[in-house]
């Protein structure tokens, strides 16, 4: 019996850098979508520690994929008004 | 008028010490309360704990929060509650409390809730122990948040919960993953009591304004759906149902 390479099966790829990224940098809200030899990651985190983190621990379990960072990192100001809810 | 300011999923730890805290130097002079809906940590560590309580410490205005799943994750949740008590954060796990806010008594009652899903499309107390542990979690939290609504002697009422009761706030999330989300036993509680508004987080890629199917305002105020430090909003002080008639109509099920 010949043993699959799973690093051709993009969906088992996404699936474990989402695990990792859970594990690793307790981020559950973060999308990672393999599209041929690159690894998109969307969504959102607290600071650019973290976005970096992301990417580093997505690198890791990428099967040599590229990775495209597009996690951003949440803006948080002062609200500029308020809701009146009568 | 009651004023409250909500923000729920900080997620800070120690590389971000201080950072949030900047954002609320306003806070003091636009609301009456803070509400903070869960997720005050990343993985609920003890440091990250402190980090939160440094946070939330003296900022002029009753602050009272629910832990979140996050919170939970190092088996660290009654240290990190005790921490957040020591600095003066009111910590609420399906009990409730009242705020004299200016002479109108402003009732809260919450904790961190749980999934299960939403109306024909949840998940049952039916087949392995797992599955059982799963929603009778959800439903003996749904029965501790009802009960602590309808026991508040307040003008207003205030369910503050992690996990969401409606799944209009999590229009954006992919729909398989709402039964991880939050459950509708959370809304039929708040329903039941009459609640005024309904806070929770949770859901980071959701929407913040929806509706309880009783029609009670659901916000979530997870950071990336509000976009802002805190989301604030002014309630009116309603002419209330006393939580007498409430009781009586919950007992006519």
């Amino acid at each position: 019996m010949t043993e699959r390479d799973m690093a051709d099966l993009p969906g088992y790829v996404s699936a474990h850098i989402q695990e990792k990224l859970a594990a690793q940098a307790y981020e559950l809200g973060i999308r990672v979508d393999v599209r041929g030899d690159v690894v998109h990651l969307r969504g959102e985190v607290v600071s650019e520690e973290r976005r970096r983190e992301v990417e580093e621990i997505a690198r890791g379990a990428a099967q040599g994929r590229e990775i495209c960072n597009e996690v951003h990192v949440v803006a948080v100001g002062a609200p500029d008004d308020e809701e009146r809810l009568s | 008028m009651i004023r409250v300011a909500a923000a729920g999923d900080l997620h800070v730890g120690p590389e971000v010490a201080g950072t949030y805290r900047t954002r609320l130097s306003a806070l003091a002079e636009h609301a009456d309360v803070f509400l903070v809906a869960g997720d005050l940590t990343r993985h609920g560590t003890v440091e990250e704990g402190r980090v939160a309580a440094g946070e939330l410490r003296d900022l002029g205005v009753p602050v009272v929060a629910v832990l979140g799943n996050h919170d939970y994750h190092s088996d660290a949740e009654d240290e990190i509650t005790d921490i957040l008590r020591d600095a003066g954060v009111t910590v609420l796990e399906g009990d409730g409390t009242v705020l004299d806010c200016g002479g109108t008594k402003l009732g809260i009652a919450g904790g961190k809730g749980f999934g299960g899903g939403f109306e024909g499309r949840c998940a049952s107390d039916f087949g392995e122990p797992e599955m059982k542990a799963f929603i009778s979690h959800t439903k003996d939290f749904a029965g501790r948040l009802g009960a602590a609504l309808l026991d508040l002697d307040a003008d207003l009422l205030v369910s503050l919960t992690h996990y969401s009761p409606s799944a209009d706030t999590l229009e954006g999330e992919p729909l398989e993953i709402y039964p991880f989300l939050g459950s509708y036993l959370l809304g039929e509680a708040i329903d039941s009591a009459m609640a005024d508004l309904a806070i929770h987080g949770h859901a980071h890629k959701g929407t913040e304004k929806g509706l309880t199917s009783g029609g009670v305002r659901v916000r979530n105020v997870a950071l990336p759906v509000i976009q802002h430090a805190y989301a604030m909003y002014s309630l009116d002080i309603p002419a209330r149902v006393d939580s007498t008639q409430a009781r009586e109509r919950v007992s006519a099920w």
